[in-house]
């Protein structure tokens, strides 16, 4: 993540491929762990990633900051590339948050940890996939609730309250499963 | 085993399970982003397509500045084809209309043409600096009509009786077999040309243009068969010509006049006379063999009654003869003599622009006018014509997003 996004050498970097520069170091990691959880495949999550950058990239200059955020444009562009890639695959997303070859468990870790992790995401499999997405945007992806609103397009209070209820939802299923 | 305490342990082990890429696709997809994200597959799409991309790639502001100018540069291409190519208002107009009215061989069948050449008032192009007039007017070309005292076959109304009966009358039948009703096998055409033109000066420049047309008409060995010059103000002050103009010179005559002042109409008609002319040469000829014949019957005869019979007959072809020629000279006259309707009016709109041929300001916001009036006109027709289908186009691509952002969410579900 050293390396900055280049025009050509003879030209000055414009402020928009600064600015995609810096949108990309930040947020690399957090668009592919949310469209990770989305697509549940790590090669096509990878494809759905590095296209979603490329789209973001050619639209660069028509983002307008007066309008949002540039983390919940590029969501929303990383969004819209992953649900095109389950209708593509023609099949429903469905959010695990363990998916077997996504997650990389610790490699000391007890029992006792392992088994909530597992009764974690027994639970997370069984929310809505709507709710998994909020609870993917809002603690894989660490987007604000303005942005998360901004993604799925919602209201802000509207997306905390979704967020909530998801939460409450995920912890009642984990108490019940301990 | 325990429960999660609260939220905030709930998310920290959540935040556990955030999946994470791998280290060779970061370090690839950190390669692509300092290339610029290179396309990986060069898509083979249309042109159209392609437009399309780069179309979509452009920010809003460059985009409608992009569409505006565009539009923009397309109303001014439009405005000057149409303002080059307006009716009316092509200088070459004239020089497609002159060559008709000069031709010396007309097309077989008898022809009428009627030019009505009119330039548009004030316009840049309307003033004589001297010189050629077909260089600087803008006419209106109206289509070809018949001229007036002629038929559609070609005869004239006037002018020429064709004789009943008698030895003519067979004569004019076999003629009329060798040339037809047009006289379409005759090589020389006989053709009458006319012309009426309106010249638009102030009223104290008419005295001065006067003088000119009779320079010109003098220049053309032509006739003035009557004129009429009257003073005053504008709108009485004026003046009339009834002229005869050598044919072969008409041209140059009506030059002339244009060159004097303001043109505000010309007008030129040309009417094929070869048929009347061949007809009554023929019956001349016949009329002139007919009288031989009699003076040879006249000679011969052994009474007096027969000689007074042909005496009379004699006469009465004689007169014939005579009319015949009077005709002939008439078409002749004709043929070789343009008659041309020269007026200069005064008043209002005659003499815009001012006097001397300048074109000035008042000819320069009336050009302006013009040019944005047509440039007006083609925004309106354009608008006309692709405002429906952006509309049909806009309508199709918002139920378009629509429909994809459906299936996007139903595929979430």
């Amino acid at each position: 993540m050293d390396q900055t996004l280049t025009a050509p050498a003879t030209e000055a970097p414009r402020e928009a491929d600064l600015a995609f520069d810096h949108l990309y170091r930040s947020s690399r990691d957090d668009v592919y762990a949310y469209v990770a959880s989305l697509v549940r495949d790590p090669a096509a999550a990878e494809e759905v990633t590095a296209a979603a950058f490329e789209r973001a990239y050619r639209k660069r200059s028509r983002f307008d900051p007066g309008r949002g955020e540039p983390r919940a444009w590029l969501f929303g562009i990383a969004r819209n590339a992953a649900l095109d890639e389950l209708r593509r695959r023609d099949r429903q997303a469905e959010l695990t948050a363990e998916p077997a070859d996504l997650v990389s468990a610790p490699a000391q870790e007890s029992a006792e940890a392992s088994e909530r992790r597992l009764a974690l995401s027994a639970a997370l499999s069984g929310l809505e996939p709507r709710e998994r997405e909020l609870i993917a945007l809002k603690f894989f992806a660490g987007l604000s609730n303005s942005e998360i609103a901004a993604v799925v397009g919602v209201s802000e209070s509207n997306a905390g309250t979704r967020l909530h209820r998801a939460v409450t939802k995920l912890r009642e299923a984990c108490d019940g499963a301990l | 085993m325990e429960p999660f305490r609260d939220d905030n342990d709930l998310i920290a082990e959540l935040r556990t399970l955030r999946p994470r890429p791998s280290q060779e696709f970061t370090t690839g997809l950190d390669e692509r982003a300092a290339a610029g994200f290179p396309r990986r597959s060069a898509r083979p799409g249309s042109p159209l397509s392609r437009l399309s991309a780069w179309l979509r790639t452009l920010p809003p502001r460059r985009l409608a500045l992009s569409v505006t100018a565009t539009a923009l540069a397309a109303v001014a291409v439009a405005t000057v084809i149409v303002a080059v190519n307006e009716p009316g208002k092509d200088p070459a107009s004239l020089a497609q209309v002159e060559p008709t009215a000069h031709r010396p061989n007309l097309t077989p069948m008898a022809e009428s043409t009627n030019s009505h050449l009119q330039p548009s008032t004030a316009s840049s192009g309307q003033r004589h600096a001297g010189g050629g007039d077909s260089s600087t007017i803008e006419y209106n070309a109206a289509p070809p009509t018949a001229t007036e005292g002629e038929t559609a076959s070609g005869e004239e109304s006037s002018g020429l009786e064709v004789p009943a009966g008698g030895s003519a009358g067979v004569t004019q039948s076999n003629s009329s077999a060798a040339t037809g009703p047009f006289a379409s096998e005759v090589r020389h055409r006989d053709v009458e040309r006319s012309a009426e033109m309106v010249l638009g000066a102030d009223p104290d420049r008419v005295a001065d243009d006067s003088a000119q047309v009779f320079d010109a008409v003098h220049a053309a060995k032509g006739i003035v068969l009557s004129s009429s010059v009257a003073g005053g103000a504008a709108g009485d002050a004026g003046a009339r010509f009834e002229l005869l103009i050598p044919a072969a010179k008409l041209g140059d005559a009506l030059a002339a006049f244009s060159s004097i002042d303001t043109v505000v109409s010309r007008h030129e008609a040309t009417g094929d006379i070869t048929a009347p002319t061949v007809r009554v040469g023929e019956h001349l000829r016949d009329s002139r063999a007919k009288i031989d014949g009699l003076l040879v019957q006249l000679a011969g005869a052994d009474s007096d009654s027969e000689r007074a019979e042909v005496e009379a007959e004699l006469s009465a072809e004689r007169h014939r003869a005579a009319s015949l020629r009077s005709q002939a000279t008439k078409l002749g006259r004709r043929a070789n003599l343009s008659r041309v309707s020269l007026r200069i009016e005064t008043g209002s709109g005659a003499a815009t622009g001012g006097s001397g041929g300048d074109w000035g300001i008042g000819d320069a916001f009336h050009d302006a006018g013009h040019i944005l009036a047509i440039a007006a006109g083609v925004a309106i027709v354009g608008l006309a014509i692709v405002g429906p289908l952006l509309l049909i186009a806009l309508l199709i691509w918002i139920a378009s997003r629509a429909r994809l952002r459906r299936a996007r969410e139903r595929a979430l579900k």
